[in-house]
């Protein structure tokens, strides 16, 4: 097994893999370049935003005030959304009836013997002085003098 | 751009911070080629490190507003081109590419080189563009944190405790790494080296 040092030589050797000198002036130019191009890139937005930035330090906003106003607002959001609202199926019913049609194209038609107390449509001893025929009221003619 | 190597980084550093976009200019110079070395040596590639450099020196800029000089700025400086590498290889994944051709042909007159490559065993009188290639594919195998540590102990000759900070963990941590790397690589180029 080689000695460590022996290793350590060779890896030594890697220092001498440079460029040409010439290269590192060519290197501060194109940074320079690439810098300019980034300045002209950059978006109203983040010229702003650098600027906010900037002058944050100035306003001396303590640290634990960002964490308070974090707090509020997790407060005020898990205290809305667990509000429960009150009278809700009153109000509920009240526009489900609202929404209710009055009359159904479906539905059965009334007749003369539908308006009879239930005590006289059941037993039929009462009829004869109320109900001549039972016709639907929707289908009797109007009245002509 | 003139380098002033009588400005201290902290100045310099003040001065980019205040406004001052030839400081940095200063300091782009006076770090670029330590820090082509560290990015290429984990790279292999020239293309990708010029890019990758531009990169971290532009990122650099970017954050030096932020840079609070609790390290140096040399720190802080490897910190960020040692992440930036680490990030660009697992990108890169598998793609190993190396470009071999623009070794310095000096190596070959060093008298290090010489010495270490030389030896009664006819195995020693190896190719040398052999061994700059066994060399650089040694490296590729280590992992990103070794090679890392590699290049910057070996290679750039820092000390345990600098790359210790750079990559924020202890000097165990550091030796360590290199302890196993040069394992893995003893075993890669044992041929080229003298019993």
């Amino acid at each position: 097994m080689p000695k460590e040092t022996d290793t350590s030589k060779l890896l030594r050797l890697k220092r001498y893999e440079q460029p040409p000198s010439s290269y590192f002036d060519d290197f501060l130019f194109e940074f320079r370049r690439r810098q300019r191009a980034e300045m002209h890139q950059r978006s109203t937005r983040e010229i702003l935003w650098d600027r906010m930035m900037s002058l944050a330090p100035s306003f001396r906003v303590p640290q634990f005030a960002y964490a308070a106003i974090v707090a509020l607002a997790v407060t005020a959001s898990v205290f809305i959304v667990t509000q429960k609202p009150t009278g809700g199926n009153a109000l509920a019913s009240a526009h489900s009836e609202i929404l209710q049609p009055a009359l159904s194209l479906t539905s059965k038609p009334v007749t003369i013997s539908d308006t009879l107390p239930a005590a006289a449509r059941v037993g039929g001893s009462l009829s004869s002085h109320y109900v001549l025929q039972p016709r639907p009221v929707s289908n009797e003619q109007p009245l002509s003098f | 751009m003139e380098d002033a190597p009588e400005t201290p980084d902290a100045e310099l550093v003040a001065r980019t911070q205040a406004g001052d976009p030839e400081a940095f200019d200063v300091l782009v110079v006076r770090y670029s080629p330590r820090l082509y070395g560290l990015v290429y040596h984990m790279t292999s590639n020239h293309e990708d490190t010029n890019d990758l450099l531009q990169d971290v020196f532009a990122k650099a800029f970017r954050s030096i507003k932020g840079f609070q000089g609790k390290s140096s700025f040399y720190t802080w400086m490897h910190s960020i081109a040692v992440n930036m590498s680490i990030n660009f290889l697992k990108k890169r994944g598998r793609r190993h590419t190396m470009s071999l051709d623009d070794v310095d042909a000096g190596v070959q007159n060093d008298p290090e080189f010489i010495e270490a490559t030389t030896g009664t065993d006819p195995r020693h009188a190896a190719n040398l563009t052999e061994l700059q290639q066994r060399l650089n594919e040694a490296m590729q195998k280590l992992s990103h944190e070794h090679k890392a540590v590699v290049t910057m102990f070996d290679i750039q000759g820092m000390p345990h405790a600098e790359i210790a900070k750079i990559l924020r963990v202890s000097e165990g941590t550091v030796r360590s790494r290199l302890f196993y790397a040069h394992r893995q690589l003893q075993n890669h180029l044992e041929e080229f080296i003298k019993p």
